[in-house]
């Protein structure tokens, strides 16, 4: 039998793809369904070797009903996710505009401060969080310290144990890790518009204010947009920070989804409980992007762009 | 020389195999083990390898608070140590999962000198009828005094009860500015909170009398039980800080202890034995000031649980009676002696021989006279594990000012109720 040109060619994408569509399934599709098979039974650590019962939805309906969601939700969604985001899109252009102002590049420390953002970014999630564990100690920590001494304060403070203080002191972590990679990444974006815009702007009357507004600001949409939803759906579903600054206390006070998850199956052993909080996680952040795009499309930007 | 090469070779290829058959009669077997003392314990099992020529032991460590989740997904897909140590309350558990093997299939390879029965708590190792555990070491928690400081602050007399306690904190800050009683207020919470409950009649969960189970604390007195330790953080008699500690041997407690910046603690046998090395260690040849002492009595009398660990073989070892082996030797007397000091042994022949320091007699007086099981919280189906980590939540909402203590005792009590039903 010989295949005609086009099937040849046919066949050919389709060996090429095979290797990456088996990637695909193996590592992405069947956990996926497996997952979703969990979350309809009653599987617990205990009954991994016999497996566990159909529950249908109780996981879900005991989940969706519990008391604790409403508290769990608007600490995932407003303080680990909306602020921490937040600060670090603003402190991210702040720093992608200081890098790329004539102001460093005058005084020879362009490089000098590139290197210096990069190194929050290139400290492990885990390193930071036991460095700042450290700097926020009480008996120990040189911010107490530092604090009393000044004067400032005569008790010294338990940043992660205080109620007002431990959501500042988490969101102070993440957004110091994470806030170089949106500032590196609107620097990129940044160097991309074209230098005679501003000029003709500013040839036009346009001050420093207006020219940031209407020419800066509309050419980092499209980057500031993908950059927003990739930490929101990155923070929405991250369980480090949290749980390694405070293990979701004190209490429950700082317990979030992805930390509920982890109680819920290696502390309650409730894996099939633990799998419906996860599949509803999943299906927020589907219906999130989808929306996300609709109203803050790509397209839109671009267009917007010219 | 054609003769001689071949003589040669044969003689090599039988050296050869004699080697491997050699090599195939070795058994590397594994040890789990989780306390701090690593080094003394490869010290020990390098004396097991001497003793057992075709045995080798890898020692594997990992963090107590991960080791039973880890291990009950190592068997579950047949992988795992071939010994395991964990603690008392799980046996159970893991012998419902499947995940180690019954005592009568380990026997076969050898008794233990005094037997089974030389061993305390053997009925936290049964389920189904079947031991499935050696009880290894036992424990219980008892109060840590430093004795300078509250010579500093004038207390003559220790405190008995858990008024007496606070009176003595104030007393400690109000003429020291020190900090009297601190605790653990995370996850270890749970051992004060049942000791206190204990003491003032209550339980978590008790027999009804008719072969089930029902709750047997109300909500006012898990309120005052909250009420009674959130005092010691509200009126700044302990640091909030304790509000984030998970273990009383966190480093921010004994740091204060040995320092003596805290005058009162309540903490496991092995972690008293570590501070008191510690003190040694960094005050040498200087007087101990610590002593220990029983527990505070409240409307009845002072009650800690009589906690330990247990040693397991994995259900999906290749090597049962290597393991078995293994497990017999760190059961033995001179473990205890040579290597494993920090521990009290779980065997009735050898916890009589103990010798204490006088600084210890809080803790041997405890585990003589003031201990018990956790009884009807394993036996009700409800497990320690998930009714300890509840019971630390609710707790720390409460004493972290989140949630009203009597608001995080109604819920409290309406979960476990809701366990219990399940």
């Amino acid at each position: 039998m010989t295949l005609s040109p086009n099937q040849r060619r046919r066949f050919t994408v389709f060996a090429m793809l095979l290797p990456t569509f088996l990637i695909l399934v193996g590592f992405y599709l069947y956990p996926t369904l497996y997952n979703l098979e969990l979350s309809f039974t009653d599987m617990t650590l205990l009954k991994l070797r016999k497996g566990g019962d159909f529950v249908g939805f109780e996981n879900y309906a005991d989940f969706l009903s519990s008391s604790s969601l409403f508290d769990i939700a608007i600490n995932t969604v407003f303080w680990l996710t909306a602020i921490s985001v937040a600060c670090r899109i603003f402190l991210g252009l702040l720093f992608a505009l200081l890098l790329n102002s004539r102001f460093l590049k005058n005084m020879r420390l362009t490089t000098i401060a590139r290197l210096i953002l990069l190194v929050p970014w290139a400290t492990p999630p885990v390193v930071a969080v036991i460095a700042w564990r450290w700097l926020f100690d009480p008996t120990h920590g040189p911010i107490n310290s530092w604090l009393l001494k000044t004067g400032l304060i005569s008790d010294p403070i338990a940043f992660t144990a205080d109620l007002t203080t431990v959501w500042p002191s988490i969101i102070t972590i993440i957004v110091w890790n994470t806030t170089p990679l949106i500032g590196v990444s609107l620097l990129a974006a940044l160097q991309t518009i074209p230098e005679d815009l501003n000029e003709a702007a500013a040839i036009d009357g346009a001050n420093r204010w207006q020219q940031f507004r209407f020419i800066t600001l509309p050419y980092l949409m499209p980057t500031i947009s993908v950059l927003t939803l990739m930490s929101i759906i990155w923070t929405f579903n991250n369980f480090v920070y949290v749980w390694l600054t405070t293990g979701a206390g004190p209490g429950t006070y700082t317990n979030v989804l992805a930390t509920e998850v982890y109680i819920k199956a290696f502390i309650d052993l409730r894996i099939g409980y633990s799998a419906a909080i996860g599949v509803t996680m999943a299906v927020a952040m589907a219906v999130f992007g989808a929306l996300y795009f609709r109203y803050f499309g790509l397209n839109e930007m671009q267009d917007k762009v010219g | 020389m054609n003769r001689r090469f071949g003589t040669g070779l044969m003689v090599s290829a039988v050296a050869l195999l004699m080697g491997m058959s050699n090599a195939w009669a070795d058994a590397t077997i594994s040890l789990r083990f989780n306390d701090s003392e690593r080094k003394e314990m490869r010290a020990a099992l390098d004396e097991f390898e001497a003793a057992n020529p075709g045995i080798k032991v890898e020692l594997q460590t990992i963090a107590w608070k991960d080791s039973r989740d880890q291990f009950l997904r190592e068997a579950a897909v047949g992988q795992g140590p071939d010994v395991v140590h964990i603690a008392f309350v799980w046996t159970q558990e893991m012998a419902e999962a499947g995940a180690v093997l019954p005592l009568d299939e380990l026997t076969q390879y050898g008794e233990f000198a005094n037997g089974f029965d030389d061993f305390i708590a053997t009925d936290l190792t049964m389920y189904d009828g079947k031991a499935y555990g050696v009880p290894w070491t036992a424990d219980t928690w008892a109060v840590v005094y430093r004795t300078d400081v509250l010579e500093e602050a004038g207390i003559e007399a220790l405190p008995k009860s858990w008024t007496d306690l606070r009176k003595v904190s104030e007393t400690i800050k109000e003429k020291t500015g020190k900090t009297g009683f601190a605790f653990a207020a995370a996850n270890q919470m749970w051992f004060p909170v049942n000791y206190y409950i204990w003491s003032n009649g209550g339980n978590f969960i008790e027999s009804d009398g008719e072969g089930g189970f029902q709750v047997g604390v109300t909500e006012d007195q898990v309120a005052n039980a909250m009420n009674y330790f959130k005092g010691y953080i509200d009126d700044g008699l302990a640091p909030r800080s304790i509000l984030s500690i998970d273990q009383p041997h966190d480093p921010a407690l004994l740091q204060a202890l040995l320092e003596g910046n805290q005058a009162i603690a309540m903490m496991p046998t092995n972690t008293y034995r570590q501070l008191l090395s510690a003190y040694e260690e960094t005050y040498s040849g200087e007087p101990v000031p610590f002593t220990s002492g029983i527990l505070m009595e409240g409307t009845e009398g002072p009650k800690t649980h009589l906690g330990g660990r247990t040693l397991v073989v994995n259900s999906n070892t290749e090597y049962p009676e290597e393991s078995w082996k293994l497990l017999q030797y760190l059961a033995s007397a001179p473990l205890f002696e040579k290597y494993y000091t920090n521990q009290f042994p779980a065997q009735k022949s050898l916890l009589d021989q103990i010798e204490y320091r006088k600084e210890e007699t809080g803790f041997s007086t405890q585990l003589a006279n003031n201990t018990r099981t956790w009884g009807a919280y394993a036996e009700s189906g409800v497990g320690v594990g998930p009714l300890w980590n509840l019971t630390s939540r609710s707790f720390g909402t409460a004493l972290s000012g989140q949630t009203p203590p009597e608001d995080a005792a109604e819920e409290l009590i309406a979960e476990i109720n809701r366990m219990l039903e399940k």
